[in-house]
């Protein structure tokens, strides 16, 4: 009975801390409507975005203000069950403009619009040539928001709940500087640092403000919504790909990575490991594809180049943008190399996500260490250290232990996805490319996903989207908590799940 | 002259045996008992068993009547609280820390506590003698801050034949002496330098290289 | 001075070190803690949201590290007071860093270095005072 009270004042805290989240959220809602003054309105855009806001900031504030009680300390568990219930709140509140505008999505189709949003992956189910500038505009705010992160984001202001154990779940764990807060501001000033380079780059080139904005947010986000069906290949510039690179880069690159960069410590940066694999893959699998696959596609030697960077880039960084059209004529070696990329993914704490190249870096120099040690005197003693930030860090068991068994589970899921999707009919390669592009929060698509996909895969590939985004195991632990604490919480005393 | 020496191991032993030598009264602080005992067998100073930071315990040990107290212990932390409260508490004039990291002989100089450090010792002897070998006998002075050192003039030194006036030692070198088989001679600008002679010479750190360099002739 | 957003260096993550940290960072202070073992960081509570070094905050490099130069305030509170006074006035005549606490047991020791300008608070005394304090009330009836 104790524990039941002990519970409830905790799950109390919790759920008020999920609702300010999502009552900001629903003020951010506004912002499209407040952008009509700037673009074309379109018919019904205001009751699209005006009601849901009213509704998800309602309740929100009912659960902010409800709450009595002094602060709880949040474990990493409570932390991760935060950010689950935000997550799936936002992830349906955001869904509701889909809904009700002119695009008029069915429920399945705008849910898997926003996770895709939210996990910046870029994956669509909306005519871009139809849907509303507020509609495109709210895609890609979306994107910028998830990126971030959506409690990171909140956090920077002030009433956002201020718990490190929130921003861990979000996988921005490591933080710039010594206070949760000063680096969740941190984080958001580096993002919309980087967004404002992005738009006046692509202003200069002519862009409209509407769709620089859009698509530096998406680049940024690496999400990859663009407001054009064939993305960035509408415009079939080397200067638009050039500028977007740059974007997905910066997007790509760890948070923390930068900051020690941009203090001056040059030294640490150079010696990333994530930046020297970076560097390594990139012009490894762009070279592979050079010559292996679009030195024999395309008419010039200009655009085989421009297409091979630009796609690594895109697939490695998880963002989606193509410069070309759905990869038509490209051979299994390419679409192969490509989901490699998508599988490894971009870096830690940053906006890409999948597998991660911090990990993909440290199984390698496993590998590399566990020859050498082989070749070391037998009593000698090694040290096995990579440069995270700035300074060494040693990987110790427990750290490894951790990063195989997820690069174990990420890898065993993708391809149970793509097992569903060849269920459905697709061929292997098909279904790996574009389950590792869903769970990589990548967002190429070979055309499997679309409109008219069947309904049982779009929902493998939203909570494919949705996993990848919070990496698993916070919704795994999420759900088993909720499901041993509800009962408790309601009296129930369970033998089962004790502990 | 009242010393007391505080430390541990066998360095305290012949630091102790070493001061005895020299006619001092030399208490001993340790804070193991039962190698105290053993020093209180082995010498004839008074040994004190205890941890010398503590100021009932430096007291306990004459610290208000000792003219120098050596912290000899392997923290050097503990050395220099052991030295700063002798100084600022039981006014002993003359305090030595020992330290292990040899940044800290600056910074504990600056704190007002005079520090030796062994690694530094070491570190130099090794690199300086490593580079010379005709050069025996260096002495380093001042916390560091000058070397002595005594150079042997083979066949091969450029300084043979000439005047001290016209050799070109960098200008924070001095020669202060020359040994020439059983005279020792005080040079002046006109003594000419021979085969045999040994040379002793003070040298700045930058200028021991060079100076070095001129006299032997080794690059 | 007050409470919020300070730069603040912790040496020593036992008890005493540990409870300040995590009143300092949850308080919405920067706080970095340096100790030698890193099993010392387990003291530190989820709320926690500040940074932590494994070394030896007697050494120069260690608290280089912890960029204690541009600390506002540094709390030596480790086990031994030997210790705690080095890193009090490294921090305070090499680093400058404008306050400076060292936390010592040994009153006499406290005493002795009161003249050379070093702050210290003596746990001892402290917990005696309130002891002293607890025993001269009146008992409950």
């Amino acid at each position: 009975m104790r524990k039941a009270a002990f519970l409830r004042k905790r799950y109390q805290y919790i759920l008020s801390g999920v609702c300010k989240l999502l009552c900001l959220f629903g003020g951010l809602m506004l912002l499209p409507l407040a952008g009509c003054l700037l673009w074309p309105y379109a018919a019904g855009d205001f009751r699209a975005f005006a009601l849901p806001a009213a509704v998800t900031i309602g309740f929100g504030a009912l659960g902010w203000l409800a709450r009595r009680g002094p602060r709880e300390e949040l474990t990493m568990a409570d932390g991760g069950v935060v950010v689950f219930l935000a997550w799936l709140g936002a992830s349906v509140a955001g869904a509701m403009p889909f809904l009700l505008a002119s695009t008029r999505l069915s429920f399945s189709h705008a849910v898997f619009e926003t996770v895709s949003g939210l996990s910046t992956t870029g994956l669509s189910l909306v005519d871009v040539t139809t849907a509303s500038h507020a509609i495109l505009f709210w895609r890609s705010f979306l994107q910028i928001i998830g990126g971030a992160g959506l409690a990171i984001v909140m956090m920077a202001t002030l009433v956002g709940p201020s718990s490190p154990a929130v921003t861990a779940a979000e996988g921005r764990g490591d933080q710039l500087v010594p206070h949760v807060r000063q680096s969740a501001r941190r984080v958001v000033a580096l993002c919309a640092g980087y967004v404002f380079l992005g738009v006046v780059g692509y202003m200069a080139l002519g862009l409209t403000a509407f769709d620089a904005i859009t698509h530096a947010f998406t680049a940024v986000a690496t999400g990859g919504f663009s407001t054009y069906p064939d993305s960035i290949g509408h415009w079939d510039s080397a200067a638009v790909e050039g500028v977007t690179i740059v974007l997905m880069l910066l997007g790509n690159l760890n948070f923390v990575t930068v900051w020690v960069l941009l203090t001056g410590n040059v030294r640490a940066f150079a010696r990333n490991g994530e930046i020297r694999f970076l560097v390594f893959i990139l012009a490894g699998s762009a070279l592979a594809l050079f010559v292996a696959t679009t030195h024999g596609i395309y008419p010039t030697l200009g655009r085989a180049v421009r297409a091979a960077v630009f796609e690594s880039v895109s697939a490695l960084t998880g963002t989606g943008f193509t410069s070309i059209s759905a990869y038509a004529g490209w051979n299994p070696f390419g679409l192969l190399v490509l989901t490699l990329l998508m599988v490894i993914g971009g870096g830690a704490c940053s906006t890409s996500g999948a597998l991660k190249q911090f990990r993909v870096y440290v199984l390698l120099k496993t590998v590399y260490w566990e020859i050498r040690r082989a070749l070391l005197p037998q009593r000698a003693v090694m040290s096995r250290a990579v440069w995270e930030g700035d300074r060494k860090n040693e990987i110790t068991p427990s750290r490894l232990h951790a990063i195989a068994g997820y690069s174990f589970l990420y890898l065993a899921t993708w391809f149970l996805g793509s097992l569903i999707l060849t269920v459905h009919g697709y061929p292997i390669g098909d279904s790996l490319f574009e389950y590792a592009s869903a769970q990589g929060g990548v967002g190429c698509s070979l055309g499997i996903t679309s409109p008219q996909a069947p309904l049982t895969l779009i929902w493998t590939e939203t909570v494919g989207m949705f996993l990848g985004r919070l990496e698993f195991f916070v919704v795994f632990v999420s759900v088993v908590k909720l499901f041993r604490d509800l009962p408790r919480m309601a009296g129930f005393r369970g033998r089962m799940l004790d502990g | 002259m009242k010393a007391v020496i505080c430390g541990n191991g066998k360095s305290l032993y012949f630091l102790g045996r070493a001061f005895l030598a020299r006619g001092y009264v030399v208490t001993l602080v340790t804070p193991d008992e039962k190698y105290a005992a053993q020093l209180a067998r082995l010498l004839n100073a008074t040994v004190v068993a205890g941890d010398a930071s503590a100021p009932a315990i430096i007291e306990d040990a004459g610290a208000i009547e000792a003219d120098v107290v050596i912290a000899a212990t392997p923290h050097d932390h503990d050395n220099l609280a052991i030295c700063q409260i002798a100084s600022a508490r039981f006014g002993v004039p003359q305090v030595l820390a020992l330290v292990n990291d040899p940044d800290n002989e600056k910074i504990f100089g600056d704190l007002g506590t005079p520090a030796v450090s062994a690694t530094r010792i070491m570190i130099d002897m090794v690199e300086r003698r490593a580079a010379f070998g005709e050069i025996s006998a260096l002495l380093p002075l001042g916390e560091g801050r000058l070397t002595l050192a005594e150079v042997e003039l083979g066949p091969a030194a450029p300084v043979i034949e000439k005047r001290v006036m016209d050799i070109d030692l960098p200008p924070d070198a001095l020669l202060v002496s020359v040994l020439r088989g059983k005279t020792n001679i005080i040079p002046h600008g006109q003594t000419v330098l021979q085969r045999g002679d040994r040379v002793i010479v003070i040298t700045s750190p930058e200028s021991h290289g060079p100076a070095l360099r001129t006299l032997t002739g080794e690059a | 001075m007050r409470f919020e957003s300070q730069y603040i260096v912790i040496v020593g993550c036992g008890r005493l070190g540990a409870y300040l940290a995590n009143r300092l960072s949850e308080a919405g202070n920067s706080v970095v803690v340096i100790d030698v073992s890193p099993d010392a960081f387990r003291n530190l509570s989820v709320g926690f949201s500040g940074f932590h070094i494994e070394g030896d905050g007697t050494e120069l490099g260690v608290l280089a590290q912890a960029k204690a130069s541009q600390a506002d305030l540094l709390l030596a509170t480790t086990r031994r007071d030997n210790v705690n006074l080095m890193v009090a006035q490294l921090a305070k005549s090499v680093l400058g860093v404008p306050r400076v606490i060292a936390r010592v047991f040994d009153p006499q020791r406290e005493e002795s270095y009161r003249g050379l300008g070093v702050d210290t608070i003596c746990s001892t005394v402290v917990a005696g005072q309130a002891f002293w304090a607890r025993l001269s009330e009146a008992p409950e009836p």
